[in-house]
């Protein structure tokens, strides 16, 4: 497991545990472009580990039907990173999602994650090696309760095999019971716990979106790829989700954002990549991205 | 009228434990196989020939359901990867060729002659035929029942809903989604192949016109009836099914005067309009869950 110390946003020493959370405090009640966030952060920021990334992705194409959504791009993600994705509607984000998850195969590029090649397995198989997607339209499984989705997406259940099903009976009452346990305090810490029995269909569309955040929480895996994990979501609701992407983030699970929201990207990420028509249009810090012209550029003057 | 009971409940049970294999097909992977019919085929033939040869009983009707199995991983293996609407049309196609397979293949099926005469089970037991045969049907049906309620509320079972929903979020969650349609896809077929081994025993002769589309017709119609993705809705499907056919037998030709053929349209007729109110009034089916259809997407 990675540990904190990889993480410029968690390994200041100085801090107080809650410094994060008083961070995120300041700058929603900032604008985007506040200054004395910028200082902030630099302030914080140590030199970066020279560890292998734990996703890198090369070269990576996509078109449809002629069109290049996305075209020749490239990302990486630092292990224990929260890392951000970002750029103009239409950018070739979420399909640059899909890539990195086969959901649709590239026609072109390479994609290593957790040092093995993976760009050609099957999207579940990714999963399973611990890299696990979010939509940006939250899919629910609504006519499971919030529960069952939750418990859907432990991996290596004994129970999920034909033939264990008949002869491992107690061993499944018994993961059953843990992954419920489990499920159970995730639920509580995204404020669903009440929901727990309801119709995962009778959510609200935020709730929906905590509830794929969570359910993607639920297969203990190393890296999460959120698609706008805010959109949709209510201003204090989304500090808290902030605020439970950097606890988990502590805990060694690393992430890659997509968000439009420039408040979250700023107070959540140690590196920001941005996209813009296929293309990689520039990487970097939050506060090197936002007074980067090209990027201001790429926002206004689409 | 007691034996007509007797004959009416194997059947009941016979189609009951056919639509289950739908059900568990349709109702809980959501799986369209508008072909249910040819693992019926399947089973029924495979039965009767290899316990004509001398194969005892029980293993004749395993391996019927064996080979029910291996049709839907032939099916599957070229469909199941592919849109779900293309399963529909292999399966309506699979099942004519069946059908046509048994009709022609006289020197193995007899065509059109059919096959009578082959060995019945408890035949030499006690009692009479049909009572045995009745009561070996429904326990059949209740282990069958038992079984799956006990899948699909395990794990296994929670995979198939979570496919039937969004097959795109299981994977998303590294279930191995095709596999876990394959399986589902078999274990329907070998329950429709068990069901086939009793409608044959029921009937001592079975003839290639025995198994027509209209039986995977009614058969949907007992799982829309009663529920489709519950186990007991399916049964209850399957016993009014045939408690409206064998009412409409005897009560329709006496209030209406007509012969045979239009009848029999007419109890078609019928059951069709019955489907179309209970679409309306009560569209999860009897057994459904209400609540599930205002779900929002
Ligand atoms: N399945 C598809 N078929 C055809 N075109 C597609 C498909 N998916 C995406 N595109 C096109 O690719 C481009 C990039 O789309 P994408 O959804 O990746 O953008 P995005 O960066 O996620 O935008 P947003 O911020 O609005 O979500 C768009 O022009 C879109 O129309
Ligand atoms: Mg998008």
């Amino acid at each position: 497991m990675a540990n904190n110390s990889h993480n410029p946003l968690n390994s200041a020493s100085d801090e107080s545990p809650n410094g994060n959370r008083q961070r995120l405090l300041e700058i929603q009640a900032q604008t985007a472009n506040g200054s004395a966030n910028t200082k902030a952060r630099a302030e914080t920021e140590p030199p970066r580990p020279a560890l292998p990334p734990l996703l890198a992705a090369s070269g990576l194409c996509k078109s449809f039907g002629g069109i290049a959504a996305v075209d020749n791009a490239e990302i990486q993600v630092a292990q224990g990173s929260i890392t951000g994705l970002i750029g103009p509607n239409g950018a070739g984000k979420t399909t640059l999602f899909n890539l990195l998850s086969n959901f649709i195969s590239p026609d072109r590029g390479r994609i290593i994650f957790d040092g093995e090649p993976i760009q050609s397995l099957p999207p579940h198989q990714i999963a399973q090696r611990g890299m696990v997607r979010t939509f940006q339209v939250a899919r629910v499984l609504s006519r499971l309760s919030v529960m069952e989705n939750m418990l859907l997406a432990a991996q290596k259940q004994t129970g999920e095999n034909f033939w264990s099903v008949w002869w491992q009976a107690q061993q499944i009452q018994r993961e059953e019971r843990q992954l419920r346990e489990q499920a159970t305090a995730i639920l509580e810490s995204i404020g669903l716990a009440h929901m727990a029995s309801a119709y995962a269909g009778a959510l609200s569309g935020g709730q929906r979106k905590l509830l794929e955040m969570g359910r993607a929480l639920m297969a203990q895996p190393k890296l999460i790829l959120l698609d706008e994990p805010a959109a949709g979501v209510n201003p204090t609701l989304i500090k808290e989700i902030c605020d439970r992407i950097i606890t988990w983030n502590r805990e060694g699970l690393s992430f890659l954002i997509i968000e439009h929201n420039m408040d979250v990207i700023m107070s959540l990420c140690d590196r920001v990549w941005v996209l813009a028509e296929g293309r990689n249009l520039a990487v970097g810090t939050p506060e090197e991205i936002q007074n980067n012209p090209q990027v201001l550029e790429a926002y206004l003057g689409q | 009228m007691f034996g007509y009971l007797v004959v009416l409940v194997i059947s009941a049970a016979t189609y009951a434990l056919f639509g289950l294999g739908l059900n568990l097909q349709w109702g809980f992977t959501g799986l369209i196989n508008f072909g249910h019919v040819a693992f019926m085929t399947v089973g029924a033939y495979t039965t009767v020939l290899l316990s004509a040869q001398g194969v005892p009983m029980a293993i004749a009707v395993l391996i019927g359901a064996a080979l029910a199995a291996i049709l839907g991983l032939l099916i599957g293996l070229s469909t199941l990867r592919l849109r779900e609407d293309y399963l529909a049309i292999v399966t309506i196609g699979v099942s004519e060729l069946i059908r046509l397979v048994v009709l022609n293949e006289e020197w193995l099926t007899r065509g059109t002659f059919g096959v009578q005469g082959f060995p019945l089970p408890l035949a030499n037991l006690n009692g009479d035929y049909k009572t045995n045969l009745m009561i070996l049907s429904l326990l059949v049906l209740g282990l069958v029942f038992w079984g799956l309620e006990w899948l699909v509320k395990s794990p296994w079972g929670r995979v198939l809903k979570a496919i039937r929903e969004d097959e795109q979020v299981a994977k998303a969650l590294g279930k191995n989604v095709f596999w876990y349609k394959l399986q589902s896809f078999m274990l329907g077929g070998a329950i429709a192949g068990v069901a086939g081994a009793f409608y044959a025993w029921q009937s001592t002769t079975i003839y290639p016109s025995s198994f027509e589309p209209l039986i995977t017709f009614n058969v949907w119609t007992m799982v829309v009836l009663g529920g489709a993705g519950s186990n007991l809705g399916t049964i209850l499907g399957a016993v009014i099914f045939w408690g409206y056919d064998s009412l409409t037998r005897f009560v329709l030709p006496q209030i209406i005067q007509l012969d045979d053929a239009r009848l029999g349209a007419l109890r078609i007729m019928i059951i069709g309009l019955i489907l179309m109110v209970l679409m309306v009034w009560r569209p999860q089916g009897i057994l459904g869950k209400k609540e599930e259809l205002t779900l929002g997407k």
